[in-house]
């Protein structure tokens, strides 16, 4: 076999052939369900403003920049004229010109300017920084522009405060050390005119409600300094960027959408692993098939991203391509994998390596669906779908040419929303992206960056903080100790440091240090609270880089994980047992059935109770353990749908059937769910717990999807089936999901009925040997009942 | 309003804090408990204590001592009866815009007595009207003493008079900040650094009843809730010990810098001091002083340091006879051992001119360098490029032998 790649980029000619080869064999179109063709498009022109200062308009035109595409001249102009805007366009369209531009003159027309950037992560600021440095060498040399973040040196901090113009940053490090440090950056808030915000579409869900909060921080603070800035956000296609930015900013903003970038044609291909038991609705490995595909571009020598939605199949594939390809002794890796987890260094090292065309493949998480610098690419390989319409496009946006031909496939796995993409591709191509909401208000998130906000500055009498009876809250702060009141100010009271006990990421702050003990003790990366629970914990397989590590042991107090390198033919997959207990009902309302739907505030307790080892390639389980972690608690929103008495008396089911039924029935309420209320699957969570007061149980499978199913379910009398908000105070999909709950029955009735398995598929109701014979046919008929009219 | 009464973040915060209310007479208490007075000015008004500690009085500086001290100073300066000592209490060390400093103590000397000024603000609304009174005290004084006033105390004022939004006191010309010499002078003497472990060790002062300093947020807390004012008045006496002991050591320490024999500096003190007049470039007198402490003999520790900076101190003045005398004790130290060894390697290489025992010593030194790792006090970076170093070095002397 030849083991080295045909030459460097063969040009894109080689995408159209594959495309139309891998129609050629596929003529009934089972497997390959949609062939979309983007078609190429001119550039719309746009002539530089008059007011843009002579050194910009020659600095721009140095780097080969003579004209604004149109959608880049609306931007400049209206922030021109003062105005908050979000621009909304593709990857790849220009949209750094549409901030840089106007803050780089508002610069050059007076140097006192100040402008903060803020990017959700470091690795983005990066590439800010050097697009920066090269036009400000250009400029002049006075122009300040530096990074501001947890690797900056603490002796270079003073300059970076005095002396940038731009500061470059992000969420994290303004929330823990620049807003509790204010009075050392006076120069900056005495003079900032332009607080930046890229990828505005990740602020979303719980980020996003801290974003909203650090915002108003951040507001408090300029107006203490008497200088309110103006925004300039860049967002991702998303349904409502508008409403995003107004929600985050509590602002007018101005939406730019109009894309007048040019573009290459496009070949959008949805791909169905073929079915290999129509009985059983088992459809081959859409990994291993991602795997097939993969290769057979990387043969034609096309650059090619690959894209899973887990850490784990990330690696998992990682592995099976760098299998396929072994690198000669001594020759770079050229097959290299990307996620969190891996050290800042090696992400700088792979990202340089896809620009410059050496590395010719990556296997990534969503961690490069970000606007990361890595070039264009000929060819993205989804493993399953990314779960949102608006995250699909943006993985496929990583491959496309300005010239030539691009191609983009989304592999289908056998869940239930995958399968139902790929075969109404209608919907995908034809629908609007999802919406991002975000719940500023949600009471855990607001109290937190209210302690926050008192620490930066004395709370006033008669001064607002989001939507709240801020009075009345900080007298209860007051009681617990944490403010005191004198004069008209409420002062923080406490000796410690708010901001350091409030992560903006996650509900719990921690990160677990994973530490390889083959040899000397070394770090090998970092893995944060929920996911440490189900990634490192004792006997796991951790897969890191490819390389797989034995968990030996979890040091809960520490929050370490120690591991040593191993070389096993399988992976480990945490099985998690979740109970859901009602708290409060907010609404509740009969519905057919007959079933009573609702939606309020819940408690929900998980624990990892165990874990299966999956062999690789087969994906056979070889084995299981039981283990004893420490459980999660989490408040969160919840809709409910209470199935009465009657309803499941009156059917002809034995009580086990029924149950695989209800399991069943849910497995197909959340895939529906998430297209409805158009959330990340990630967003919600799903369980059957009993009535009110008593908490039922229900274990689920963790990972994997499809492989959900009851193990010894108890007897439930008036089962409550749950659909809750991920995130510890709910993030505002529950009452949505209330509203729409005569669509999400009708649809779920819809999608079951559709399949064309006999009697239950991972794609429906759950694989029919897991979820028992009859589940699909129970799940029908308790559909049948709660969509009677 | 209801959901906010059960999420974590609104759980009463530690300590026992919440819900002490006593109504407001603890303030009267205290001002009683202190004959202290309110004094009130154009911002409002606040707390002052004012008291006279009797002692020594201010002995006049020397040329040398201050030229150490504070190099760059007017004349002005060497009288330390122009000079302003500093200490604040605060309600937190974690610094950043939400810790206040509720009680900042000055203190001058006055014929033979220390004079004390304490500004107590009796709730944050005093703020203002303290700074206001704190910065006319500072100004006009050349120089401000205080113990790691530099990273802590005038960083947290500055804050302060941003967010109060009032005009900071000019920074006087000269700021001692007495950690600095202390930590060269008395690291390898005494474990803790802290202000009353010197007085206790340096100045043979002993505190009594004195308070933790861990415990004084606490108190301050409770006191504005209402809470007790003894604990108050044993913050305000605590705050002066620490002033008396500032003066006191910055008397002393100028002392030892003006003429180490006069003032019966021991071993470990005088090498410290050596510390200091490197630092300022006095490389002679630091070589002196180092070979005296040497003599006198060490703790282990600072000896080889000791040794260190002479084989330095030796190899810059070209005594590379010395220079390879002093490095030949450090073979093997596990601190000094793999540069002693180096040093040596390039002396046999270059000088000696025999690259044999100079490839024998890198080798040596690449052992060391491996147990240090093994240790785990080296970091990777460093370790790398000390072992990069050693592999050119060795590798060299390798085509240097075989040719």
């Amino acid at each position: 076999m030849d083991l080295s790649f045909p030459a460097k980029s063969a040009g894109s000619t080689g995408v159209g052939e594959i495309v139309r080869e891998l129609a050629v064999r596929d003529p009934s179109r089972e497997v390959i369900t949609a062939v979309h063709q983007i078609q190429a498009r001119e550039a719309q022109w746009a002539d530089m403003p008059g007011w843009v200062r002579p050194e910009l308009v020659a600095a721009y035109r140095e780097k080969g920049i003579e004209q604004l595409y149109s959608h880049q001249a609306e931007a400049v102009e209206r922030v021109r004229r003062g105005r908050n805007v979000v621009v909304v366009t593709p990857t790849a369209s220009g949209k750094t010109l549409c901030y840089n531009l106007p803050v780089l003159n508002a610069i050059l027309e007076n140097p006192d300017t100040r402008a903060l950037y803020l990017f959700p992560t470091k690795a983005l600021s990066q590439d800010q920084l050097d697009e920066l440095h090269d036009l400000g060498r250009r400029l002049s040399d006075r122009l300040g522009v530096f990074t501001y973040d947890g690797d900056t040196p603490s002796d270079a901090r003073r300059a970076v405060r005095r002396q940038g113009h731009i500061v470059i940053s992000n969420p994290d490090m303004l929330h823990t050390g620049i807003l509790p440090h204010h009075t050392k950056w006076t120069r900056l808030f005495e003079n900032l005119r332009f607080v930046v915000i890229d990828e505005l579409h990740m602020y979303r869900g719980v980020f996003g409600s801290h974003m909203a909060n650090l915002l108003r921080r951040l507001r408090r603070i300029a107006d203490f300094y008497g200088t309110p800035p103006q925004f300039i956000a860049s967002s991702a296609t998303i349904a409502n960027p508008g409403e995003l930015a107004a929600r985050l900013l509590e602002a007018e903003v101005d939406v730019v959408s109009a894309d007048g970038a040019p573009r290459g044609q496009k070949y959008f291909v949805f791909y169905n692993p073929p079915v290999v038991d129509r009985f059983l609705g088992i459809r081959r490995s859409y990994i291993n098939e991602t795997y097939r595909l993969a290769r057979q571009f990387l043969e034609r020598g096309l650059q090619t991203i690959v894209f899973a939605n887990t850490r784990l199949h990330t690696e998992v594939l990682l592995t099976y391509l760098q299998q396929a390809y072994p690198r000669a002794p001594g020759a770079p890796q050229t097959i290299c994998g990307y996620r969190g987890g891996y050290l800042p260094r090696e992400r700088r090292q792979i990202e340089r390596g896809l620009r410059e065309g050496e590395i010719r493949a990556v296997v990534a998480t969503n961690a490069l669906e970000l606007g990361i610098d890595i070039g264009s690419l000929d060819v993205a390989v989804l493993a399953g779908y990314p779960g949102t319409i608006a995250s699909t496009w943006q993985r496929a946006g990583r491959a496309g040419r300005r010239t030539g031909a691009s191609c983009a496939v989304l592999v289908a796995s056998s869940r239930p929303l995958d399968q139902f993409i790929v075969r109404h591709p209608e919907y995908f191509f034809g629908a609007s992206p999802e919406s991002a909401y975000i719940r500023p208000d949600n009471p855990e998130i607001l109290v937190n960056h209210l302690k926050c906000a008192a620490f930066e500055l004395p709370i006033r009498d008669g001064e607002a903080f989001g939507g709240i009876d801020l009075p009345a809250l900080c007298e209860r702060l007051s009681e617990a100790g944490y403010l005191h009141r004198s004069g008209d100010y409420w002062h923080w009271t406490q000796e410690s440091y708010p901001a350091d006990a409030v992560s903006l990421r996650s509900v719990s702050s921690d990160n677990f240090v994973i530490i390889d003990e083959t040899e000397a003790p070394q770090v090998i990366g970092e893995v944060d609270f929920t996911s440490a629970l189900t990634t490192v914990h004792p006997k796991a397989i951790y897969i890191h880089a490819g390389q797989q590590y034995h968990v030996e042991r979890m040091d809960f107090e520490q929050r370490k994980a120690y591991v040593r390198r191993v070389e096993v033919d399988h992976f480990t997959q945490a099985i998690r047992y979740t109970q859901i207990k009602i708290l409060k009902v907010e609404e509740s309302q009969p519905a057919p059935g007959p079933a009573v739907k609702a939606h309020g505030d819940v408690l929900v307790r998980s624990q990892v109770v165990g874990f299966k080892k999956i062999k690789f390639f087969t994906l056979e389980n070889v084995g299981s353990g039981k283990l004893e972690l420490p459980e999660n608690e989490m408040h969160t929103t919840s809709y409910w749908v209470k199935l009465e008495r009657a309803l499941l008396d009156g059917l002809p089911f034995s009580t086990s059937e029924k149950q695989d039924g209800m399991f069943g029935l849910l497995h197909a309420l959340e895939s529906v769910a998430c297209l409805l209320v158009m959330c990340d699957r990630m967003d919600l969570g799903a369980t059957i717990g009993e009535g009110l007061p008593e908490a039922g149980a229900a274990p689920g499978w963790e990972g994997i999807p499809g492989m959900s199913g009851p193990a010894d379910a108890p007897v439930f009398f008036e089962p409550t089936l749950h659909l809750y908000d991920a995130y510890p105070g709910g993030i505002g999909l529950s009452e949505p999901l209330y509203r729409c709950h005569d669509d999400l029955v009708a649809g779920t009735r819809e999608l079951i009925a559709g399949c064309p398995c006999e009697s239950g598929c991972p794609s429906c109701v759950g694989p029919a040997g897991e979820t028992g014979s009859r589940a699909k046919e129970v799940a029908l008929a308790l559909l049948e009942r709660l969509t009677a009219r | 309003m209801d959901e906010f009464f059960r999420i974590a973040a609104l759980r009463p915060a530690g300590g026992g804090r919440a819900g002490v209310s006593r109504g407001r007479e603890n303030r009267e208490l205290l001002r009683r408990m202190l004959a202290a007075e309110l004094e009130h000015n154009h911002l409002g008004r606040h707390l002052v204590l004012r008291s006279r500690i009797p002692g020594p009085g201010a002995r006049a500086v020397g040329p040398r001592a201050l030229r150490l001290l504070l190099p760059g100073a007017g004349p002005e300066a060497a009288d330390p009866r122009n000079w302003i000592f500093l200490d604040t209490e605060t309600t937190g060390l974690a610094g950043g815009t939400g810790t206040y400093a509720f009680l900042v103590g000055l203190a001058r000397w006055e014929d033979d007595a220390l004079v004390t000024e304490q500004f107590f603000m009796q709730d944050h609304s005093e703020e203002p009207s303290l700074l206001a009174a704190v910065a006319r005290r500072l100004a006009g004084r050349p120089v401000l003493v205080t113990y790691n006033g530099k990273s802590f105390d005038w960083p947290l004022l500055e804050t302060r008079y941003r967010m109060t939004r009032a005009a900071a006191p000019a920074a006087p010309a000269a700021h001692l900040d007495l950690l600095h010499p202390a930590r060269q002078i008395w690291r390898f003497r005494l474990g803790s650094l802290a202000l009353a472990e010197l007085e206790r060790h340096v100045l043979g002062l002993e505190r009594e009843g004195d308070i933790p300093s861990s415990a004084i947020p606490g108190y301050y807390f409770d006191f504005l809730r209402g809470g007790p004012a003894e604990p108050i008045g044993a913050v305000f006496r605590h705050n002066r010990m620490d002033l008396r002991g500032l003066a006191l050591l910055a008397g002393r320490v100028a002392e030892m810098l003006e003429d180490p024999e006069r003032a019966g500096c021991e071993a470990a003190e005088l090498y410290g001091l050596s510390r200091i007049l490197q630092r300022r470039g006095e490389s002679s007198l630091a070589g002196a002083a180092c070979e005296r402490a040497l003599e006198r003999g060490l703790p282990e520790e600072a000896e080889r340091c000791a040794l260190r900076e002479l084989a330095l101190h030796a190899r810059r003045a070209r005594d590379f006879g010395r220079a390879c005398e002093l490095w030949q004790k450090l073979v093997g130290d596990p601190r000094w051992g793999r540069l002693a060894c180096e040093q040596l390697a390039v002396h046999y290489e270059h000088r000696a001119r025999d690259p044999a025992q100079a490839a024998r010593l890198v080798r040596r030194a690449l052992v060391e360098l491996e147990e240090s790792a093994r240790r785990g006090s080296i970091g990777r970076e460093q370790y790398l490029g000390w072992h990069r170093r050693l592999r050119r070095r060795l590798e060299r002397l390798a085509r240097k032998l075989q040719g």
